[in-house]
Formats: structure tokens, sequence, C-alpha cells
């Protein structure tokens, strides 16, 4: 086989992105094999999503999309210590704020029976 | 947590046990994670010859596309056959970016295929000759596909564990088409029974072989490395005991013999004892001797040959819109 | 014309034999083009020039397939039989599907050394979609009512068959020669037959007067223009008026090809129709 025929059958990967309805975000569903991305968008949704439904549908070539390699993707690492941005963080205000209203409620409860 | 290896002065051996601490916690590799080449090779074997299975089992099941006997069989079929050759298409992106490294694509695989260098399972070598085997194959040879499936989820290939969870998702409706399918005709007219009882018999050795020779203790060199390696976690008897454990009884419930007088269950020793088939048989045909063997590689050839054209056409037309 | 009367129910229908009669023979023409058609798309199965494709085909002859079940329930509703006899039990010559879409993929068998054309699937499918998509939208307004719902339905699912259909025509059209050459031989092949599309058969009289579907040179004219318009933009040249096969499909005159392709559609279901399955 010359090597003409055989650069022939290499198609371009592309990567399949959907999204489930309006509200949804697109997500990545898998990757197929096409001579380019018209092709690539007729066969995304048959070969992914069969029983899903697609609102909408992104075809990138795989080349176009960048990544960390394995030795930089431990630089997204992240320590678990910052409550201070997250709403675990200010768990305490319901309770204060429960304790003001039967506080508020307790004293006028009082001055209606005082007078 | 991941970790990672490759740093330019760790040497090979260094790298190896790294790789294998990384596998001993569990972690999961990616196609662009550094590997053994031991490593890749099994998961290239073991992967594309899962994928071509998908790919040469829709065959025997096409042969009952059109002549399932109701209109909401031919629906069914049509599309457990599309399942099947999407599971294929998975499973070869999963092996593709595997060999992509060694400068190999699909058209490499697909001559492998027609060449018998790239085997596939056994259970698409033999015939299907009724529709009861229509039902058969859904229910037990999807049956089967599934317990190895499952066990595989938990491999330490990232992108192989994540198809299989496409695939698996699906497998369900498989197995129930195929139930469904047996059942009516288990519950149906003489004729019906009889040509379900003679399917059953004629799949059952495929079906005991589907999983592989026994170990007997000695488990072959691939075997322990694709275990040392996580890939898998079962042994082929292991596999197969679930099966018979699963679906014998549901055999015998139907009223339905399997041609071993000799079988039983082993209650002390948990098991199913039964005659062993002819494993040289089953070397013979996944080396391509099997009865449609030929026949179904040779439609496969022929038809990827003659459509050459078609390929090259459209890969022209994407270079000059660019 | 006259008013059409709005027919909402199965029940109203067979209140006026003639009507019921005009509004059977229609369905059969859709249900049998779609039937057939879609059992030959089922033969490309695994032998598609890509496994991408090949699953991509696969849908489109399902629904299609259930397009053609859609319309045979619609005929059991209307009391000629369960659809499956109607789908399995029929002979050739109660057939009233265009010949175009009984015609082979190409030489061999399915399971047996199978030829098949690409290039004709393309076009053919392309060509009879386009046909279809006139069919139903003309349709939409038929005075039965159930059917202008369910070919509503089917137009959902079609649109997505014209779209993948015209990408491979446009594409193949425009990149190497032989790939053209093979093109421009099925469009002669498909076009022998394409005319008897829009045919309406022998009750078309009183398909038409009673609103079930626009008249067939309407349709004829609507499927002939949306043809050239996309030959043009494929960069395809005219082929001229299309013409008619000798066997009438939509008269029940059929050829071999379909006899054969309902035996094996009727195998199994033959051994014993009363059984369930």
């Amino acid at each position: 086989m010359s090597m003409e025929a055989k650069a022939n059958e290499n198609f371009f990967i592309y990567e399949v992105f959907s999204q489930k309805n309006v509200s949804a975000s697109f997500v990545h569903q898998f990757s197929l094999l096409a001579p380019n991305e018209e092709v690539a968008l007729t066969m995304a949704r048959e070969n992914f999503l069969r029983r899903e439904p697609c609102f909408n549908l992104w075809v990138v070539k795989r080349d176009h999309i960048h990544g960390l390699p394995p030795e930089e993707r431990p630089f997204l690492e992240r320590l678990d210590n910052k409550s201070y941005r997250e709403t675990k963080g200010y768990g305490d205000l319901q309770a204060r704020w429960r304790h003001h209203k039967e506080q508020y409620e307790e004293q006028q409860k009082h001055a209606g029976n005082g007078s | 947590m991941q970790t990672q290896i490759e740093r330019f002065d760790m040497t090979e051996d260094e790298k190896m046990e790294a790789f294998l601490a990384r596998i001993d916690r569990g972690e999961k590799m990616e196609a662009d994670d550094w590997m053994p080449d031991d490593y890749r090779n099994q998961l290239i074997k073991l992967i594309s010859m899962h994928g071509m299975s998908e790919i040469m089992g829709a065959l025997p099941e096409k042969e009952w596309v059109p002549k399932a006997p109701t209109l909401r069989r031919k629906l069914a079929i049509m599309a457990k056959v599309q399942d099947e050759m999407g599971h294929g298409q998975l499973l070869l992106r999963v092996a593709e970016d595997l060999i992509a490294p060694l400068g190999k694509t699909r058209e490499d695989m697909m001559q492998d295929l027609f060449t018998g260098r790239l085997k596939f399972h056994n259970v698409f070598h033999m015939e299907a000759p009724t529709w009861a085997d229509a039902g058969v194959i859904g229910w037990l040879v999807d049956g089967a596909a599934i317990i190895t499936q499952s066990m595989s989820l938990d491999t330490s290939y990232a992108p192989y564990a994540r198809a299989l969870h496409r695939i698996c998702a699906e497998e369900k409706f498989h197995a129930q088409h195929g139930e469904s399918i047996v059942l009516e005709l288990a519950e149906g007219t003489a004729e019906q029974r009889q040509m379900l009882q003679e399917s059953i018999t004629r799949w059952w050795p495929s079906l005991l072989m589907f999983f592989g020779p026994p170990e007997n203790g000695n488990i072959t060199s691939n075997q322990a490395s694709n275990m040392r390696y996580r890939i898998r976690s079962q042994t082929n008897e292991e596999l197969r005991q679930i099966f018979l454990k699963k679906y014998l009884p549901r055999v015998f419930h139907l009223g339905f013999t399997v041609p071993d007088d000799t079988i039983y269950f082993d209650e002390a020793e948990d098991k199913w004892v039964y005659q062993q088939p002819d494993w040289e048989e089953f070397k013979q045909i996944v080396k391509g001797n099997g009865p449609r063997s030929a026949h179904r590689l040779n439609l496969r050839e022929m038809s990827y040959e003659e459509t050459k054209w078609v390929r090259d056409a459209i890969m022209s037309f994407g270079r000059r819109v660019g | 014309m006259g008013d059409i009367v709005r027919v909402q129910t199965v029940e109203h229908a067979k209140q006026n034999p003639q009507y019921a009669q005009a509004l059977a023979d229609l369905l059969f023409q859709l249900a049998d083009d779609d039937f057939i058609l879609a059992y030959r798309g089922s033969e490309w199965l695994g032998l598609a020039p890509h496994i991408e494709e090949d699953v991509a085909f696969s849908s489109m002859s399902q629904d299609m397939m259930g397009h053609a079940v859609m319309c045979y329930q619609m005929l059991e509703d209307l009391g000629l039989g369960k659809a499956d006899d109607l789908a399995q039990l029929r002979e050739a010559v109660t057939f009233r599907n265009a010949i175009l879409v009984e015609r082979k993929n190409g030489a061999g068998e399915y399971n047996d050394n199978p030829h098949y054309d690409w290039a004709y699937a393309i076009v053919r499918s392309y060509v009879y979609g386009l046909h279809k998509q006139v069919r139903l939208e003309a349709l939409l307004q038929s005075s039965y009512e159930p059917l202008a719902l369910i070919s509503r339905k089917m137009l959902t699912e079609h649109r997505y068959h014209l779209m993948h259909w015209q990408v491979w025509l446009k594409q193949l059209a425009n990149s190497t020669p032989e790939a053209r050459h093979k093109l421009e031989a099925a469009i002669t092949k498909v076009w022998e037959d394409a005319g008897e599309l829009s045919s309406l058969g022998q009750n078309a009289e009183h398909i038409v007067r009673f609103g079930l579907i626009a008249g067939e040179e309407l349709l004829r004219q609507k499927w002939l223009s949306n043809m050239k318009d996309i030959f043009q933009k494929a960069g395809l040249s005219w082929p001229g008026e299309p013409g008619v096969p000798g066997e009438k499909g939509r008269a029940g005159e059929h050829t071999a090809d379909l006899v054969q392709a309902l035996a094996t559609l009727s195998e199994v279901y033959r051994m014993d129709p009363a059984a369930k399955w």
C-alpha cells in the first residue's frame, strides 16, 4: 500500500460536545474520526446521543484543544482551606438570625403582657 | 490525588516503580501518561480485540434484522446492531489513541483484522441459523459480555473505563431485548420451544469458551500481568462461574437443558462443575477457522475495499475546502 | 374543489367508505415506501464506508422503519388488519411503494457477496428524501387530522435525514473525479425510476378530492424545483426530466426484487403468524 493511500485513511479526530437543553452547559461526549467538520457534525448526534436529548452540538478538532501534559496536571491541585469563600464557612449565620428573631418575639410578647 | 512520572532524572526502573506505585494506589492512567511498553501493548491487544468483536458481532445479528418476526422486533434489533457498532466505535477510538504514538491508525487495525492478526471473540465466528439464535445472542452472549465489562469498569486505564461506562448503560437494553425474545419463545408453541432448545444446545460450547480457558492454578503470564496492572481483576474461571451462577438456573427454570449430562453445582466448593469444551477448537476458531469466520471477514473486507473511493473522496473534499 | 371535510377521528373516516378507501390507499403508499427503503437501508449495516457513518446511517433506517410502523398502525386503526400482518403477510401485488425504493442496493445479497453502491445509496436516499419532504409538508394540511399529526412528527426526524444526505451529495460531487463519475452514474440510474415517486396511484382522483393531500402535479413541481436547487448548489448538472419504470409500483406491479425482499422480511413471521414473537 502506498503512503498516499495510507494518508487518505487518516481522518481527523474530532471531540464532540453537546448541550442537553438551553440552560445546560456544553458537556464533552467522546471523539470520532471524520474527514472534516461538516461530516463530523452529521455523525455526532447518532454516535453519542442516541438516547439523550441534544439541544446543541459542537465539534472541535482535537489538534485545537490545548490541555496540560501529565507532569503539569498536579498544578491544578488546591488546598481545601478556603472556607472564607464558600458557604460552608458561614454556617453559623442562620442560627444567629434565628436567635435574634426569637429574642425580639419574646420581647414583643412581654411588652404586650406588661401594659 | 494523582502523582506523575517522567522527570528527566528518572531511570527506566524508577519510572516503572513509580508507575506500579500509582497502579497500587488505585490511580487511573490517561492516554498521555507514561506507561511501560507491555502495559500499552496489553491494552492495545485487549481493547482492539474488544472493539473489533463489537464490529464483527454486528454481522450475525444483522442477519436477523430484516427477518425479525414483528415490526417492534425489527426496530429493536436495528437499535441493538446500531449500538454494537457504536460500541465498536468507542473502543476503536480508545485503541487508536494508544497506537497513535506507534505511528498506527484505524486503517492499520482494519488491515490487521483482515489478515487475522487482530482477533475477535469466538462467539462471533459462530452460526446464527434461526430466530432463536437472535434471542440467545441477546440473552446469553450479551449476558456474558456484560459480566466481563462490569469487571472491567474498574480498569486502571481511564479512557477504557469511560468507554465501558457508556457501553454498560446500553447493554442493559440488549439483555432485556434478548430476554424478551427468549421468554416469548419459551412461553410459546412447541415449535418455538424446540427452536429455542436447539439454539441453547448449539451455543453452549461457545458460551463456555467465551471467557477463555480455565487456569487450573496456572495463570498465564498475560493474565498475570493484566491483573498486576489492574487492567482486569478477575480470572477467566471466576468470570465464567459468575455467568453460570446467573444463567444456568434460568435455563433450567424454563425447562431447557444444556448438552452436558455431568453438570452439577458443588455446594461445598460453591461452583458449577461442568465438562470442559474443546479448547483446541477454541484456538482454531479465534484464529479465524470458525464456521463463519471467513464469510464474515470477507463481508467486511470486500465492503471496506469497495468503499475506499468514498473515504478518498471525502478526505479530498476536506483538503480542498481546508 | 368544494369544501374539504376535516376528519378528526378514525370513526368519522369510516363513516364514508370512499373516504376510508382513499385514505387507506394513500397510507399504503406512505407505509410501503418507508418500509421497503428502510429494509434496503438495513442491508447496509456493517458495510458502510466508515464506522461512524454506519452508526449514523442505521439511525435513519430505524427512523424510517418507525415512520412505516406509524402508518401501518393507522391502517390497523382503520380496520384493515394487524400492523404486523399488513407489513409481513401481504403479497407483492398489494404493495404500493414506488419501484425506486425496492431496487437492490447493488449486486449480490446482504449476506452473500454484496457489492453495494454507496453512490446509489446516497442519490436514491436523497431523491426519495426530497420527495418525502414535499409529501410530508403537504400532509400537514391533510383533511385527515391524525395523518397531519404524524406527518409533523415524521418531519421532525426527517430534517436530519435530508441534512445528512445533502452533506454526502455535496462532498462527493466536489471531491475526486472518480466520486463525481460514480455519482453521475448513480443519478442516471435513479432517474430511470424517480418520476414515479410523486404518483398517487390509481385512486389519485379521490385521494386529492377528499383533501387528503395536494395534487400530484403540485407535489411533483415542488420536488423538481427543490432538486434543481440542490443539484445547482452541489455543482451537479441537471439530468432533465426523470423517467418512470416499466412497472407501476403504485398500482401493484412490482419486480422480483420486491418479492425477494418480502420473503426475507416475512420469513420468520410466516412460520406462525398466530404465535407470539
